[in-house]
């Protein structure tokens, strides 16, 4: 009776220290992200801003700390992450590659988010843009929120421009001012018989496509629609755009060197060329600047908007923790304003990017952007348009890339070989 | 466990580890074999690659492994517990259903790529299968089962990685041979499972025979033993009858004889010498006095043996006792009083009544428990008998009951009986100042 006694009051001891660890334990959580930016531009330190992110919400969370393995390459990530989920030792919030968000999302990798965000009251998601963060849905549910984002915007080469006496167009401009002011600077300057200042590089069918509202895949990414008469007027205009150059390539030199008038750039490319060091490095022979990408004649100057999205492991051990860093990293506004100081993306909080501080901090981390207005490119995020996600996207549109490009050099009836590479993109996407 | 095994059933109990142990190593390899699978994919940095090609995100190398393994220890352990475990029906019907559980959990963590362990919880059900009213029951779990087979094929075919897709990251030639070796180890199983039907339907055929034979041994017995039981009634009957003649014989006839002839000396005697007449008289009157002890000591002999040799509450208690445990009759002896002082016909009647009164609810009334209450009220003695039997909607007066009566009307007492939750029945007998009263009245 007195051992029986003596045990269970062991085993209580025991119980209740086990109990006390176990409440009491220091969390650990742990992020996933890559080196160096999301997109595709030079970055001087690619972790300052989750550092700051981290910071903050060890400083809200005692007893939680968060860790990070550092020094992995994006090429890299992608398998990285991949083995982390088959180890089942995947960090508990981590960057989603664009490309690898449907498929996490499918195969129940990432937690939705729609019952914690409905029922956290601090939280409210219609400070983000809109289309940032739909970007983190798949099938209707939240995967994932969006850090920050980049839009595609038409660089202008204002010294050229200057030069031939064209005004800057205005961010209403359409295909039709795009290809007089092409066809008005393409020209041999320098006497050889040879073009040697160009209208526009860089310019590719995709983002024709994006300006004349042409849908190409279907939502599944099972089929695609290349025969529709948007298309076709996309593909009319990139001829006689390809046909303004008389069939000279027109190369990333000529660009670097002030002879072309217009470049696509991403939001993250501009600032990263614009200021010093870069500028002088690269572009110091002209003055530049940046507007909306030309409408075309069934669409709208619109845009194409990438995101970095960051999701919650669905077997993470401290679901609610991990939601709350989530919020951190992604929602708080301080951390938000971050993005522009501490990255080359935008916010996605439309406050903050409307923000009178973020135009100053823009102003300053990027001087020489009187045309920047941050006004312009919140009016850019919020009708603009995301890639789709689906697995087979890339490879579908490189394969699309390569088709339509032969397209282009043929010359031949398009309507015909539309539908020839519909057949060619359907047969790859169903198989 | 003390159960001893015929060959047959030794020999179907050691198919049946068999194909245990050979579920178990099937289970170890499937498991074994996508567990290092995933470990390779991991090496050789083609994680991304086997991720898109699949439904869910598996789970880790080692986890996936123990899981199928400790899945499968604790489907062991329930077929255990429902084929031998002293548990009752209720629980075995309980641990089926958890054993079903367990079977598609290790169903799940080994991706459906194997699913014989369905049949291991089959070869349970089949075992324990044993009353006819059963069959619908059995067939109800075999369509359950194969349903459930088939269910999660078709569910969770899209929330498991598939075994085609672990084969698919080895070569061709080496695929081909994986899927070989899976297909030849369910078919196995399946070899193994028949023979195990096949064996116990043979065993249970047999067992069947035997239980036949022994019914009909058992039923020859009965007769013969019936056949025996009236014979010896018959005997007893005789030896009675002999025993009362020979007692009316040797006491009343003897004594009539005497009387008879002294009368007749008598009658001789009368004219002639009355004196002698007066003494023969006296003589005669003596006979008839030992005449009359004589007889009543033959019906002393009638009474029943232990009232002879004990005293009222000591055979009562016994003739209880002796009938709970002849009959398996649970028997309750309520005593609230005893009457003092009682003459011999009264100590009869009421043990004669506890006796028919046990005997008739075990009879009529098939009771299993029976409370016997004697107590004493101001005035009377009486003694209620209550069974849990089926008792009677219509109480029909049988000889027993009729008996009871007409013994205790001779002591003026009363007897009623009726039924509700059993049989019960009451019988009253006069004491005291009112049975003086009574016993003058009358």
């Amino acid at each position: 009776m007195k051992r029986g006694f003596a045990l269970y009051l062991a085993f209580l001891v025991f119980m209740t220290c086990f109990l006390g660890w176990y409440l009491t334990r220091p969390k650990v959580l742990t992020v996933g992200l890559f080196a160096g930016s999301n997109w595709n531009v030079p970055e001087g330190d690619s972790y300052a801003l989750l550092e700051e992110g981290i910071k903050r919400f060890e400083a809200e969370h005692p007893g939680v700390r968060v860790k990070y393995v550092s020094g992995i390459r994006k090429d890299d990530y992608s398998e990285w992450l991949a083995e982390r989920l088959l180890k089942g030792e995947e960090p508990d919030i981590f960057v989603v590659p664009s490309q690898d968000f449907d498929l996490y999302a499918s195969i129940g990798a990432l937690l939705p988010l729609d019952r914690v965000m409905n029922k956290d009251a601090d939280f409210d998601p219609s400070v983000y843009y809109p289309k940032a963060l739909e970007d983190g849905r798949c099938k209707g549910i939240s995967y994932a929120l969006p850090v920050g984002s980049v839009t595609t915007l038409m660089f202008v080469n204002k010294t050229l421009l200057a030069k031939e006496g064209i005004p800057i167009p205005d961010n209403t401009w359409t295909w039709q001012d795009f290809l007089r002011i092409c066809k008005a600077v393409t020209k041999d300057t320098n006497g050889d018989g040879r073009l040697d200042q160009f209208g526009v590089y860089d310019y590719t069918w995709r983002k024709a496509a994006l300006t004349n509202d042409a849908r190409i895949f279907s939502e599944d990414g099972k089929s695609a629609d290349f025969s529709s008469q948007n298309m076709e007027e996309v593909m009319r205009f990139m001829a006689e755009l390809h046909a303004v150059s008389q069939g000279q390539e027109v190369t990333a030199k000529d660009f670097d060197m002030g002879k072309v008038a217009f470049r696509p750039f991403t939001f993250a490319e501009y600032r990263t060329y614009k200021p010093y060091p870069w500028r002088i490095k690269k572009y110091s022979s002209f003055e530049w600047d940046c507007i909306k990408l030309p409408a075309g004649p069934s669409g709208s100057n619109s845009s194409i908007m990438q995101t970095m999205l960051v999701g919650i492991s669905a077997r993470s051990g401290e679901q609610r923790l991990a939601w709350e860093l989530l919020k951190t990293l992604c929602y708080d506004p301080v951390i938000q304003e971050m993005v522009l100081t501490k990255s080359q993306a935008l916010p996605v909080r439309r406050d903050v990017v409307e923000s009178d501080r973020a135009q100053e901090l823009l102003m300053e981390t990027t001087p020489g952007s009187e045309k920047m207005d941050l006004k312009t490119v919140s009016e850019v995020m919020v009708d603009c348009m995301t890639e789709p996600k689906f697995p087979r996207y890339k490879e579908a549109m490189n394969l699309a890339d390569n088709r339509l490009y032969h397209v282009l050099q043929e010359n031949s009836s398009l309507s015909n070989a539309l539908s020839q590479v519909q057949k060619e993109i359907n047969m790859y996407l169903q198989r | 466990m003390t159960e001893t095994y015929t060959p047959e059933e030794r020999r179907l109990e050691w198919l049946y580890g068999l194909l245990g142990l050979y579920n178990g190593f099937v289970v170890l390899m499937m498991a074994g074999f996508m567990s290092l699978t995933q470990e390779k994919i991991i090496n050789t940095m083609s994680a991304h690659a086997f991720l898109t090609t699949l439904p869910i995100v598996p789970l880790p190398a080692l986890r996936g492994f123990l899981a199928a393994v400790g899945a499968y220890a604790l489907l062991l352990l329930l077929g255990k517990l429902y084929r031998h475990g002293g548990i009752t029906s209720g629980q075995r019907h309980l641990v089926f259903a958890a054993e079903i559980g367990v079977c598609m959990l290790l169903m799940r963590s080994l991706n459906l790529a194997y699913d014989g362990v369905v049949l291991l919880a089959v070869a349970d059900l089949m075992h324990r299968y044993h009353e006819e009213n059963q069959s619908w029951l059995l067939l109800g779990a075999m369509l359950g089962l194969y349903f459930m087979a088939n269910y999660n094929l078709a569910i969770f075919q899209r929330h498991v990685a598939p075994f085609d897709v672990y084969a698919a990251y080895y070569r061709p030639e080496v695929q081909s041979v994986l899927l070989a070796i899976k297909n030849g180890l369910i078919s196995l199983n399946i070899v193994l499972f028949v023979l195990y039907l096949v064996l116990l339907v043979q065993n249970k055929h047999h067992e069947k025979e035997r239980i036949a034979s022994l019914n009909k041994q058992l039923e020859e017995a009965n007769v013969r033993l019936r056949a025996y039981a009236i014979e010896a009634e018959r005997n007893a009957e005789t030896r009675e009858r002999n025993r009362l003649a020979r007692e009316i014989h040797d006491t009343l006839g003897h004594t009539l004889t005497g009387i008879v002839a002294g009368l007749d000396a008598c009658l001789v005697l009368v004219d002639a010498a009355p004196g002698t007449v007066k003494k023969q008289m006296e003589k005669i009157r003596e006979t008839a006095q030992h005449g009359i002890v004589d007889v009543r000591r033959s019906v002393k002999k009638l009474r029943p043996d232990d009232l002879e040799k004990m005293p009222l509450q000591q055979a009562i208690k016994k003739v209880i006792a002796e009938f709970a445990a002849s009959s398996g009759v649970e028997i309750h002896l309520v005593e609230l009083g005893w009457p003092d002082k009682l003459r011999e016909d009264e100590e009869e009647v009421i043990y004669r009544i506890v006796q028919e009164g046990i005997t008739n609810a075990r009879r009529h009334g098939k009771a299993t428990k029976v409370t016997v209450t004697c107590g004493l009220e101001p005035g009377r003695f009486y003694i209620i008998i209550a069974d849990n039997g089926a008792g009677c909607v219509e109480i029909q007066q049988g000889f027993g009951l009729r008996h009871m009566e007409e013994r205790l009307a001779l002591l003026h007492g009363r007897l009623r009986y009726w039924s509700d939750n059993g049989f019960t029945l009451e019988a009253t007998i006069p004491m005291g100042k009112n049975a003086i009263e009574n016993n003058r009245e009358a």
